[in-house]
């Protein structure tokens, strides 16, 4: 098999950079922009997802990496290697589909053989590596069986064990888990999660789901309007998001406006109406006198007792409250920064909440998050 | 549609009058193939099997009925090889252009068999294949694509496109995709399709006046020559043969069709 | 970290690309080159003929306003499709109703019915026709039996006959895209406008007839125009002295050998379906009824 060299045979040789790259990827549908210039880098062996709400343009994306869409510009590149025109055949990627699309007419063995029948794999290996497949997924006593005979769950696997029996490089996953029931898809993607760091592969995954993109995942990229909106880490996504969208749509967030009173190398003072704010800045400084926008999280708000002092101290009032078993939900009306969501550890509540009370809150200079508006008002 | 509405007496009268009408003169050839007489009656006083008997003794009859056998296979074939891959090639390409290419397929629906089987008796002379079975077989062939490619495409319309891509995401190139993925999946509206595309060239005659003399006489030619030249109660027993023949046909076709759609 | 590589493709598959779609395009390329050289070829070669033979210009089509002959075969040829298409729409469009009504498991008695007379030969149905309505025919028979007629009623060999054997053929072909789009009825709309007061002739006046219009006008088109190119039961039942179109340009290219005329006739017919579907392209999806009847 020497006639063409594999892709990744023309990185240069020693590289670690054995990685997947979209660069400046854009699709276009007539005046419709479905993505927009992204451009983003997986290194080998990570846990990618692309996460946004519909029409973000995230399965676009995954639908370019696989080679079923053809880029209006940009270039996808495997190890450096550009692969925009090599068609989804000669890729030599496992997906996973939405819906699965297993073949209805082969069994759950011939199905997970199919990508090694394709390859001309002699009986014997086909057969050996079709059960260290479906052992992998834990699935060898279904091997007969056909799809239609098996629980959404176990379709998911076969699915799986089908896109990785050929031990591709990167595995791609559109919406994996979306089909199924809630407790099940907590279930698998612990399974997933614990494959991933067996196999040690690169996978790319897509979901409008942010509880299985954050639990999953070395990396993050957010997508919102075919734009890439922030990437990284979970834990930096959550805790510092750069946009209003990405602090909106990771979990929930209040947002307070204020302008820029005074800036010290470490600290500045925003003014909301009649409450000063103390704010922790990193980075850039905002100049005063300029607007400022912050992200704080509900659960980073905290009842103050009596005088309990804090950086940032609000009066407010209960304005409707639940109870949600691990702890309470609260909106509490202010006069300077509209109504707050508190999140409240039942366990440590000070008080049994009521409508109307009358409460102080209050948060740490290092709470809240300045981020920015998003360009195109999302 | 059902819903404890019925249709009132009118209506059902004149269905039922319709369906006899559609049905009735078609089973009449039954008795009369059965007729004792020399010429086309009622039976009198026995049944008889003569006519049968003379039909299956005959070596013109015999010899059409090969003819047309032979003819519609080999016309089906082609018909179905042709019809299969252009339903699959437009229904994957899915463009305005290939929308033509489908419509361009249904034309010999459209367009009066007279008009084709003219200009094709002027075409075959230059082509040198009139009276001939590859001129007859091609001209049927070319007929008979527009019913696979209705039945190929209707079975393509409930076929799922991801598991075309996940076979080609797996590396199966478009001779596997093929082979292993879409064929198996479509192949009852194929089979569909071949049985129409049978059926159309078992029954067709005006091309077979046109392009055919003495070489190729299909059975329904025939009958045609029965028809206007001596109307005896073999015709019948011919008829009766044909008619169980096609209901045969299309009880198969139901038989897949249920296959398919449980 | 251990690198594995995916097993590989066999070789020779990634030495070559073609264009994207390349080989779906390869795909349809049997068809097309069938269906253009051995279909549309010769029928453009019979839009040729008509403008060229027996002399080149426009002299053949001049014949529709000077030869009464072919202004006689045209008038016969409409006059028997409109009543064709008028007798197969009323009785298609009472069977249609009477189905879509029906019970699910009525329904397919009624539709085999409507089917099996749809695919057998139509040499068969016309031989049928002609056994029954001959001079000595069933028909004859049976009634000079019951001592009601003299002597023979002339039903066969004339315009009687044809439409009685075309209506029988175009009957099935009316019944598909009427029952499509009947089916598509809700009729808990019929039921609730019966609980509203309204009487039978009123909901099928008000309601049913409304809704199922688009069918019925689909089936008026497919009816006619099948009509129009009808060679054999017209052959056949006309008996030689019912001339339509298709007969009629038989024997002018086969008996006659004047192969101008026949074809300028022949144009005629295809531009006339061709300009009666293009009127008609929104309402007649040729496509769905094909593939949803059969």
């Amino acid at each position: 098999m020497t006639a063409l060299p594999r892709p990744e045979a023309m990185a240069p040789a020693g590289s670690a950079a054995h990685a997947l790259e979209l660069r400046g990827l854009s699709k276009r549908y007539g005046s419709f922009t479905a993505v927009d210039a992204v451009s983003l880098r997986v290194e080998r062996g990570q846990f990618l997802t692309l996460l946004g709400p519909s029409g973000s343009g995230k399965t676009t994306i995954l639908m370019a990496i696989a080679g079923f869409v053809a880029p209006s510009a940009g270039a996808v590149l495997l190890d450096g290697a550009d692969i925009t025109a090599l068609p989804p055949e000669r890729r030599d990627f496992g997906m996973v589909f939405q819906g699965y699309a297993l073949f209805p007419h082969m069994t759950v063995a011939e199905n997970v053989a199919f990508p090694l029948r394709v390859r001309r794999l002699g009986q014997a290996a086909r057969e050996a590596k079709v059960r260290a497949a479906l052992d992998l997924v834990q699935l060898s006593a279904f091997a007969e069986r056909r799809p239609s005979q098996l629980s959404g769950g176990q379709q998911q696997r076969v699915a799986l064990a089908r896109a990785l029996v050929f031990e591709p490089d990167l595995l791609l996953l559109d919406e994996p888990l979306s089909a199924l029931d809630k407790k099940l898809r907590a279930e698998l993607q612990e399974e997933l999660k614990a494959l991933h760091r067996r196999i040690g592969r690169t996978f790319v995954n897509v979901t409008h789901d942010q509880e299985e993109a954050l639990s999953l995942s070395d990396q993050v990229a957010i997508l919102n309007h075919g734009k890439l909106v922030q990437m990284g880490a979970p834990e930096a996504l959550y805790e510092r998001p750069r946009t209003r969208f990405v602090a909106d749509f990771l979990g929930k967030s209040n947002f307070l406006r204020g302008t820029v009173r005074e800036v010290r190398p470490d600290m500045m003072a925003l003014q909301a109406g009649g409450t000063r704010l103390l704010q922790a800045v990193q980075g850039a400084h905002p100049a005063p006198g300029t607007p400022a926008l912050l992200s704080l999280r509900p659960e980073k708000i905290a009842l103050l007792a009596g005088e309990e002092a804090a950086d940032n101290a609000v009066a407010g009032r209960i304005e409707a409250w639940a109870y949600l078993g691990a702890g309470y939900a609260l909106t509490v009306a202010t006069d300077d920064l509209g109504p707050l969501r508190v999140a409240l550890p039942a366990w440590r509540a000070p008080i049994a909440p009521r409508e109307g009370l009358p409460v102080r809150l209050g948060w740490s200079a290092e709470a809240a998050v300045p981020v920015l508006e998003d360009a195109d008002g999302a | 549609m059902t819903g404890g509405y019925r249709a009132g007496p009118l209506a059902r009268g004149i269905a039922w009058a319709t369906v006899i009408y559609l049905v009735l003169p078609i089973t009449i050839v039954v008795p009369v193939s059965m007729t004792d007489r020399r010429y086309l009656s009622l039976p009198y006083e026995t049944l008889s099997l003569r006519h049968y008997a003379n039909l299956l003794g005959s070596e013109a009859w015999l010899g059409a009925i090969w003819q047309s056998l032979w003819i519609a296979i080999a016309s089906t074939a082609i018909a179905v090889v042709a019809g299969t891959l252009c339903a699959i090639g437009c229904w994957r390409l899915a463009r305005r252009s290939t929308e033509w290419v489908r419509a361009l397929m249904l034309l010999p629906l459209i367009i009066p068999s007279i008009v084709y089987a003219v200009g094709l008796y002027r075409w075959f002379g230059t082509l040198d294949l009139l009276d001939r079975f590859l001129g007859v077989t091609l001209a049927h062939g070319v007929t008979g694509i527009p019913y696979v490619v209705i039945t190929v495409s209707t079975a393509l319309a409930a076929f799922d496109p991801r598991l075309e891509q996940a076979a080609r995401g797996m590396g199966a190139s478009l001779g596997q995709t093929l082979r292993w993925v879409i064929l198996p999946r479509i192949a009852p509206g194929i089979a569909s399709g071949a049985i129409f595309a049978f059926i159309h060239s078992w029954d067709e005659l005006v091309l077979v006046l046109f392009i055919a003399s003495r070489n190729v006489f299909t059975l329904p030619r025939k009958i045609w020559d029965g028809i206007n030249e001596n109307l005896d109660p073999t015709m019948a027993a011919v008829a009766v043969l044909l008619i169980v023949f096609t209901v045969l046909l299309l009880l198969l076709d139901g038989a897949l069709r249920a296959r398919r759609d449980p | 970290m251990a690198r594995e590589a995916a097993l590989a493709l066999p070789a020779a598959r990634r030495a070559w690309a073609l264009p994207r779609d390349a080989g779906w395009y390869a795909l349809l390329l049997p068809a097309f080159l069938l269906m253009t050289l051995l279909y549309v070829a010769p029928i453009l070669q019979v839009l040729a003929i008509s403008v060229t033979e027996p002399a080149p210009g426009i002299g053949n089509y001049e014949r529709l306003f000077t030869n009464p002959g072919v202004q006689r075969v045209i008038g016969t040829t409409l006059r028997i499709c409109v009543t064709t298409t008028a007798v197969a729409l009323l009785l298609g469009y009472a069977l249609s109703y009477v189905i879509a009504l029906a019970s699910p498991r009525a329904q397919r008695w009624w539709l085999l019915g409507v089917l099996v007379p749809l695919w057998i030969s139509v040499l068969v149905r016309a031989f049928a026709w002609v056994t029954l309505l001959r001079r000595q025919g069933l028909v004859n028979q049976g009634l000079d039996a019951l001592g009601l007629i003299e002597e023979p009623l002339r039903l066969v060999w004339n315009e009687f006959g044809i439409v009685v054997g075309m209506v029988h053929y175009m009957v099935p072909y009316a019944v598909l895209p009427m029952l499509a789009a009947m089916k598509e009825i809700d009729p808990r709309l019929l039921a609730a406008a019966r609980g509203m007061g309204a009487s039978r002739l009123t909901v099928f006046r008000r309601v049913f007839l409304p809704l199922s219009l688009p069918g019925l006008i689909a089936a008026g088109v497919l009816v006619f125009i099948f009509s129009l190119g009808f060679y054999i039961t017209p052959a056949i039942l006309g008996g030689g002295k019912t001339l339509m179109a298709a007969e009629w340009i038989k024997l002018q290219i086969l008996d006659l050998v004047r192969w101008g005329l026949g074809a300028m006739l022949a144009t005629v017919l295809v531009v006339a379906i061709l300009v009666t579907l293009a009127v008609f392209s929104r309402v007649v999806d040729l496509r769905r009824l094909f593939g949803g009847g059969r």
